[in-house]
This record gives structure tokens, C-alpha cells and sequence, in this order.
């Protein structure tokens, strides 16, 4: 995918300007707490992502990039903080440099600037886990397995495919409730047509003789076959019995309406309270009503994140992932109000069954109502049922049944307080009316039979339709979960051999046999480990810190591996392995080489023997590894030179690049003359910021040293050591001959450096001073083990001396007698 | 590269058009809406679970 080339940085974190050089390399960079290592890692992350994963998740809060990613100093001038990535783009086997300033993170300039090198970068731009830092590796394994589902998941990007698996079950969710209202219309519509019948089921040859009864009467051709199409008023002339009533039915109709009426007060009395219980509990403990009323609220909101932006508010948000695992949380808090939330709604479902069946009895007596002149109640009867289709509405929402506590506790129903005497005049009027024509009778009860029989099979079309429509949601969700279980299962089972083998080769040493197991399921991935074949455990159970730090390594390298497979060619591993000890660390820097041959690894450790490591295990080189002496607020990282410092030089100047050859020896200059200060006890000039110039520093050092031999010689003559008080003196007397040399050549160092001089230095100005430079420092270090000599103990000095101890040199002088 | 949703679509889709339970024309719209790179809507599957028929759910 991605390969680093170098970096620029100004003004980015702690860092005020730096360039490094990776050629694509792994390289290590090593240094003490604080010396500004993991700025590095920021803003290599940034110039790649637009982001800095340090200024993110949990205990960053009221942190960004805009505000904490530029230098200290620089907040209120952000233009003045940016990164500059030469990169090599595996993908197109091409190079390209990316500018990315941090006051608009999300763009970025890139030269050249085609398609598809923007199209590489933007899909590199979507992977910020290339950064893993020790702050997060502890997240795949010291955390419950439903948080480390969640990581895993955001990791491998799966939070589509959870959103799909959810967006299937509310489908099928939605068509269960439609189900269950279609099948309660089937129920309405069969019962008004076996009231009007009156059959005791709905069977086509009860309803063929019923009817042909009728028709005979009227002298129609009798049905004999009953079909799709069947009408059971064929042969009517038009309109004959619509405008009237069929007087027996009609009675049987308000009879009907009449006597659920008389019970409404305890239809449904059980789910009425059941909700009502849970509604006194909400009521009970705010707290839990809270996270009911923010849960639909929450659960809506969640559905409506598209992009890093607080759906209601517009509040912008680092990246979406970001938003939804905030939301998420918020979620997981009211499992709880959840289980209410389901009660309510499962009690809100059965009431409605009821309530449809009721309503169904409403419509034939308004219909009836108005038929014979007793338009009020007819209107009252519409009125209320269209007021019981809204309840019906409100049934299928939790937070609306909330609201419905009065009107369940007083009757839900509502019954118009005139209703019931109404129905009851109704039923006399009818009553007392004329009986009708047998001819009349036949024609409306025919007609009324056709009516309710329409109804009926509308209502079984529907519910055929939804029934198959549950079923197929039943079947799709039921396929994509096991299409998922099966990929994730396939998935986890090769990050968990991929972890095993690499946390083996790890620890191979004491862990020879060891082995992981990831268990999926619905909303959770377990981690357990086998420690020392007593059986599988938790990670932290019984594996000590260091081991578990390695487990998470492993864990991660194995995921990345799955999720990029040959195009993981770029990681960026922050201090990640500091509990690691020693031998396990060489051997993390084998499996990086043998496993990852192909992936660029930049490792940051303040570890020095670790950095040592690496070296001698061959994962970087001497060219490959960067040191961080110190860091001053000022000044950013103070880098020491490589041992390659010399031909790199040299290399420079052959090119005629005498200003980077003058930056690389001032460079190393700055790095070698602190390290000496220390080292041999010399005494610039006090700063209290500790941003000690070059020329304080070399001044100090050439004095301490020339000192020191000075003192070395004397000691020498006291003891009669000959040839050591001769080594000594040629010492003293080298350095006072450089000294005046090396001010000049100073001068033209720092003249290269800070003043605009460039035009006066050429090729052969600057080689005389670069030689000069190096013959000093060999002055100062041991020709055999390469180390800068020190002195013992550093306040009082009494060895003058190196690593090896090939220069040994007493600086007391033999007391006189 | 071919993430893992694009991989659990397709096995889906397949599975699903090997499925005697579901018709073939709600397996084609399911197939639109999920290659289609939109964010699925649950209205949007209910209308192609029931939309095979000729009567819609209302």
C-alpha cells in the first residue's frame, strides 16, 4: 500500500523542524522520556491520516489536532504547522510527496497531483490503525470481550456489516409486527363475516349454501362452484339492496358492538397492567427512566450517523467511528430500560390485537347508524374508531405507550359516554321498524355477504403478502448471519493461529506450546490463552504484564495481516513492547524480519538496550536508527548523527550540497559536544532553558579536556609512567593547537548554517573544515571501542577513561611525602 | 481489494439466490440494494421482502 521515504516537519507537537530519511526502510528511533520520539509518530500519522490517534479516545477529551497538534508556541499561528511525506505508493510502484498543514487536517497537497495517486492516498488515509501505541495494544487484551469485540470490530472495519445484520433484523422485526396486525384484520374481517353468515367457520360450502338460500329466494342461479372470483350477489341488478340493510344482520351487528362494549372496561386487563407496572417502575427510579427516554432517542440517533458530525447538534467529532463507539456506550448503559422498553412493547403488541378486533365491530353499526337516520351517532362511532386507529399506532411505540399511563389506568378504550344508550336506542329503532320483504331481505343480506366476504379475502391477501414477507426477512437475516458467523469464525480462526505462531515465536523460549482461542458470538470476541498446558485462561489471569504487552502486539499483527494481507507494508509502533524483557525482545525483532519481511516498521522505544537490538538483530541498521539525546522546548528533539555521519558528509559535499553537509556536522557537532560536556564534567555557561549553543559547548569541552590531559600528565610524571605522561602531553598540546583552528572553522560552520552565505562556501571551502572536525572529535574517543571517554567519578574526577578501558588514565597525582 | 463486507455481500446474495424460500425478483432487488454502496434503509427492505407480490404492504 505504503512505503515512507522521508518526512518534514515544522512546528508539529514538540518538534520545530526535522527532517528524517526512511528510504523505505524500518527504522528505529530511541531516546529518552520526553525527547519528543512519539511527536515523530504523530506526524507521520497525520501527514497520512489527517489525524494523531494520541489526541483521541478515551481521556482526550477537549483535546484535537486543531488546538494541540501544532508546537506549543505556535497554537495562535497553525499555518506554521505542517508535515511534508515523500512516500512510495506500492500499489502504482510510484513516489509522491504529500504537504498536509494542521490548521485543515483534512486536506492535503500532493505532487504530482493525479488520480489515482490521490485515490492510494486517500484509501491509506481511511487505516489510521497503521499507529499502534502502547496506550492501545492493551485494548485487544485487558479489556471484556464484548469492548474487544468493538476494537477488533473497528479495527477490521466491520462496522458496516454489523449495520446491515441490524438494518435485516428491523426488517424482519417491522414485518413481524405487520404480521401480527394483518393477522388480527384476518380475525376482524373472518368474525364479521361468520356474524353476518352465521356460520360457525368459514367454509366455502357453508358460505355457497348460506348465500344460494338467499338467491334462491330471489329466484338467481344458484352457486355451485366456488372460485377466486366468486360474487356472492351476482345477478343483482345494480344497486338493488346497497342502500339498505340487512335487518337480521344489522340486529347481530349492534348486538355485537353492543355487548364488547359492556366489557370494555376489562378487555385486555392483564397486558393494560402489565404496562402499567413497568410504567410505575419507570416513574419510581428516574434514573432508569432517563435511559428510556434516551434510548429510542439514542437508538434513532445512532441510525442517523453518517459522517463525524453530532447528527442533532452538528457538533464535529474527530472521525464517524468516533461518534457511533460514544453512542454505542450510551447505548449499553440502559440494558435496563431496554428490557422495559421490550415488556412495553410486547404487552403494546397484544393490546393492539385486541383493540383491532374491537374496532372492526365499530365500522358495520356507523354504516348501519347512518343507513337509518341517526347521523350523530354514526358520527360519534367514526369519530372513536379513527381515534382507536391512532391508539392502535401508538400501541407499537415505547415511548408513546409512556405517555398513554392515564388512558390505560381510566379505561383505554375510551368509550364515548353516550355510546352505549345510543347503541341501544339503535337496536330498538331497528327493531321496531317494519320487518322487510323477504325479496329485500335476500338482497341486502347478499349484498352485505358480498361486502364482508371482499373484506375477508383482502384481508388474507395482505396477510399472505406480509406473511411472505416475514418470511423471507426470516430467511434473508438467518443467511446473513450465518454467512457472517462463518466468515468472522473463518477470519478469527486464522488471527488466531496467526497470533499463536507469532506469540510463539515470541516466547518460544518458555511457551513452546502455546495456543489462543478467539470465540465469537453475537455482540462479544473472548480471548482465552493456555498457560503452560494447565488449560485455557484469560490473558490476564496468570501471564505476566510484559507477556501480556507481547499478546497484544501479536494480536495486532495478526488482524493487520488479515485485513491487509501483502498490502501491510507500513506500521508505526510507538513504544509498544516496554515490558517486553530482553530476550523476548530480540526475538520480536526476528519475527518482524522472518513474518513481516515486506512492511515497513517504525519502532520508537526509550529503551537503549532495546534500540541496541534491534540493531544487532539486524531489523534496522546504524544508518536506520535516529537518537533523541534530548529535547528542550526550543530547540524540539536534539538528534544524534548515525555512525555513518562522515559519508553521509562526504557524500553531500561531492554533490555540492555543502548547506546539508553543514547542517548534518553542526548536527553531530551539537550532539558529540553535549555528550562530552557530560560525560567529562565540563562547564559551559549556565542557561537555565538547558538551550546551550555550539560554541559554549565546544569552548567548554575543548577546556575541560585540555585540562584533563593536563591533569593526566602530571599524574603520570608523580607515578614515573614515562609513556603515559608523554601520550598525555601530545594530547594537551594538540587540542591548544586546534583551538585557534577551530574557532575559524567554527565560524564557517555556523556561517554555512544561519547566515546567507551560500554563495561564498563552495565544495572546497567546506572540505578543510569537515576534516578538521573529524580529526578533533578522535581526540575525544577510543580508537578501539569507539566510545567518547568519560571521567570517574564525574564531581572529582580520578580516571580519565573508556568503555573498553583501552584508555586508561589516572588523574591523582602520587601524594608527596 | 475486496473488504470483508463486499465478501459477505456476495456470499449472501449467492446463498440467497440458491434459497428455495425466497423469489427470485426479491433476491434481484435485495441484490440492487445492497451492491449499491448506499446505507440500507429498513423500509427499503421491507418494500423488497414484500414487493415480490403484486400487493404492497400499506
Amino acid at each position: 500500500m505504503i512505503k515512507l521515504e522521508s518526512i518534514h516537519i515544522e512546528e508539529v507537537r514538540g518538534i520545530r523542524k526535522l527532517d528524517l530519511d526512511f528510504g523505505k526502510k524500518t527504522l528505529a528511533i530511541h531516546g529518552p522520556n520526553g525527547s519528543g520520539k512519539s511527536g515523530i509518530i504523530d506526524a507521520i500519522e497525520f501527514g497520512l491520516t489527517g489525524q494523531m490517534g494520541r489526541l483521541m479516545g478515551r481521556g482526550t477529551k477537549g483535546l484535537s489536532v486543531a488546538l494541540h497538534g501544532p508546537h506549543v508556541d505556535k497554537v495562535k499561528f497553525p499555518d506554521a504547522a505542517f508535515v511534508e511525506l515523500k512516500v512510495f505508493l506500492t500499489d502504482l510502484n510510484k513516489s509522491a510527496t504529500i504537504t498536509r498543514m494542521v490548521s485543515s487536517p483534512k486536506k492535503y497537497k500532493v505532487n504530482p497531483d493525479d488520480p489515482d495517486i490521490r485515490a492510494a492516498l486517500d484509501e491509506v488515509g481511511e487505516h489510521p490503525e497503521i499507529t499502534l501505541s502502547r496506550r492501545e495494544i492493551l485494548r485487544f487484551i485487558l479489556v471484556e470481550p464484548a469492548k474487544r469485540s468493538d476494537e477488533i470490530q473497528a479495527l477490521l472495519k466491520l462496522e458496516r456489516i454489523g449495520e446491515t445484520r441490524r438494518v435485516l433484523q428491523a426488517a424482519e422485526n417491522q414485518l413481524i409486527r405487520q404480521h401480527n396486525v394483518a393477522a388480527n384484520q384476518v380475525k376482524s374481517a373472518r368474525s364479521a363475516l361468520q356474524l353476518h353468515l352465521q356460520i360457525p367457520a368459514v367454509k366455502t360450502d357453508a358460505i355457497l349454501e348460506v348465500a344460494n338460500k338467499q338467491r334462491k329466494i330471489l329466484g338467481l342461479t344458484l352457486i355451485t362452484d366456488f372460485v377466486k372470483d366468486t360474487n356472492l350477489a351476482e345477478g343483482l341488478s345494480a344497486g338493488a339492496g346497497s342502500t339498505e340493510f340487512n335487518k337480521e344482520s344489522g340486529l347481530r351487528d349492534v348486538k355485537a358492538l353492543s355487548e364488547a362494549i359492556n366489557i370494555a372496561a376489562s378487555l385486555g386487563k392483564t397486558h393494560v397492567d402489565a404496562i402499567l407496572q413497568d410504567l410505575a417502575r419507570l416513574e419510581n427510579e428516574p434514573e432508569l427512566l432517563g435511559a428510556f427516554r434516551q434510548r429510542s432517542f439514542i437508538e434513532q440517533g445512532l441510525s442517523f450517523v453518517e459522517k463525524a458530525e453530532c447528527p442533532l447538534c452538528d457538533a464535529p467529532w474527530p472521525d464517524v467511528e468516533h461518534l457511533r463507539t460514544h453512542i454505542k456506550a450510551k447505548l449499553a448503559k440502559s440494558e435496563q430500560a431496554k428490557q422495559i422498553q421490550d415488556a412495553l412493547l410486547k404487552n403494546g403488541a397484544l393490546l393492539a390485537g385486541k383493540l383491532v378486533q374491537f374496532s372492526a365491530l365499530i365500522q358495520p353499526v356507523a354504516k348501519l347508524a347512518e343507513t337509518v337516520g341517526e347521523k350523530e351517532l354514526s358520527g360519534t362511532l367514526t369519530t372513536w374508531k379513527g381515534a382507536l386507529d391512532l391508539l392502535n399506532i401508538d400501541l407499537g411505540n415505547a415511548e408513546k405507550v409512556r405517555k398513554l399511563k392515564s388512558r390505560l389506568r381510566d379505561g383505554w378504550l375510551q368509550v364515548p359516554d353516550t355510546v352505549a344508550a345510543s347503541v341501544t336506542a339503535l337496536d330498538e329503532k331497528i327493531k321496531a321498524g317494519p320487518d322487510q320483504t323477504a325479496t329485500l331481505a335476500a338482497q341486502t343480506f347478499l349484498t352485505t355477504a358480498q361486502l364482508r366476504l371482499g373484506d375477508f379475502q383482502k384481508a388474507l391477501r395482505h396477510n399472505d403478502t406480509v406473511a411472505k414477507g416475514k418470511a423471507t426477512a426470516r430467511a434473508a437475516h438467518a443467511i446473513y448471519v450465518a454467512v457472517l458467523e462463518e466468515e468472522l469464525n473463518a477470519l478469527y480462526d486464522v488471527v488466531q493461529k496467526d497470533f499463536s505462531t507469532f506469540y510463539r515465536e515470541l516466547n518460544g523460549s518458555d511457551e513452546s506450546g502455546f495456543t489462543a482461542k478467539l470465540t465469537p458470538s453475537a455482540a462479544s470476541v473472548t480471548l482465552d490463552v493456555n498457560f503452560y498446558d494447565r488449560g485455557l485462561f484469560p490473558p490476564a489471569a496468570y501471564h505476566s504484564e510484559g507477556h501480556q504487552d507481547g499478546m497484544g502486539v501479536c494480536l495486532y499483527l495478526a488482524l493487520m495481516r488479515r485485513l491487509f494481507d501483502k498490502r501491510f507494508t507500513l506500521s508505526l509502533l510507538d513504544d509498544v513492547v516496554m515490558s517486553v524483557d530482553t530476550g523476548h525482545r530480540y526475538e520480536f525483532c526476528k519475527l518482524l524480519k522472518s513474518e513481516f519481511a515486506d512492511t515497513q516498521f517504525i519502532v520508537t522505544t526509550h529503551d537503549r538496550m532495546w534500540a541496541e537490538q534491534m540493531k544487532s538483530a539486524g531489523l534496522v541498521t546504524g544508518k536506520t536508527s535516529v537518537i533523541f539525546f534530548s529535547w528542550t522546548i526550543d530547540t524540539g528533539p536534539l538528534v544524534q548523527s548515525n555512525d555513518g555521519i562522515w559519508k553521509d558528509i562526504d557524500a553531500a559535499l561531492a554533490k555540492g550540497n555543502v548547506d546539508s553537509a553543514a547542517a548534518a556536522l553542526r548536527r553531530h557537532l551539537e550532539f558529540v559536544m553535549r555528550v562530552l560536556a557530560d560525560q567529562l564534567g565540563a562547564r559551559p555557561q549556565f542557561r537555565s532553558d538547558g538551550s546551550y549553543e555550539l560554541d559554549d559547548m565546544l569552548s567548554s569541552v575543548l577546556k575541560r579536556m585540555k585540562a584533563l590531559w593536563g591533569d593526566a600528565a602530571k599524574s603520570a610524571e608523580s607515578w614515573g609512567k614515562t609513556e603515559a605522561q608523554k601520550i598525555a602531553n601530545e594530547k594537551k598540546q594538540f587540542l591548544s593547537t586546534c583551538d585557534a583552528a577551530m574557532r575559524a572553522e567554527q565560524w564557517a560552520v555556523n556561517k554555512a548554517l544561519h547566515y546567507n552565505a551560500w554563495a561564498d562556501f563552495g565544495k572546497n571551502d567546506f572540505v578543510p573544515v569537515v576534516a578538521a572536525f573529524k580529526e578533533l572529535l578522535e581526540c575525544f574517543r577510543c580508537p578501539i571501542c569507539d566510545s567518547w571517554l568519560s571521567v570517574l567519578p564525574k564531581q572529582s574526577p580520578k580516571m580519565l577513561l573508556c568503555t573498553c578501558s583501552d584508555i586508561s588514565f589516572n588523574l591523582i597525582a602520587k601524594p608527596k611525602d | 481489494m475486496t473488504t470483508l463486507y463486499q465478501k459477505i455481500g456476495e456470499e449472501f446474495l449467492t446463498r440467497l439466490a440458491q434459497s428455495k424460500e425466497i423469489e427470485p425478483k426479491k433476491v434481484e432487488r435485495l441484490r440492487v440494494l445492497i451492491t449499491s454502496g448506499k446505507k440500507l434503509k429498513v423500509q427499503e427492505l421491507v418494500t423488497a421482502f414484500t414487493g415480490g407480490d403484486e400487493n404492497e404492504v400499506k
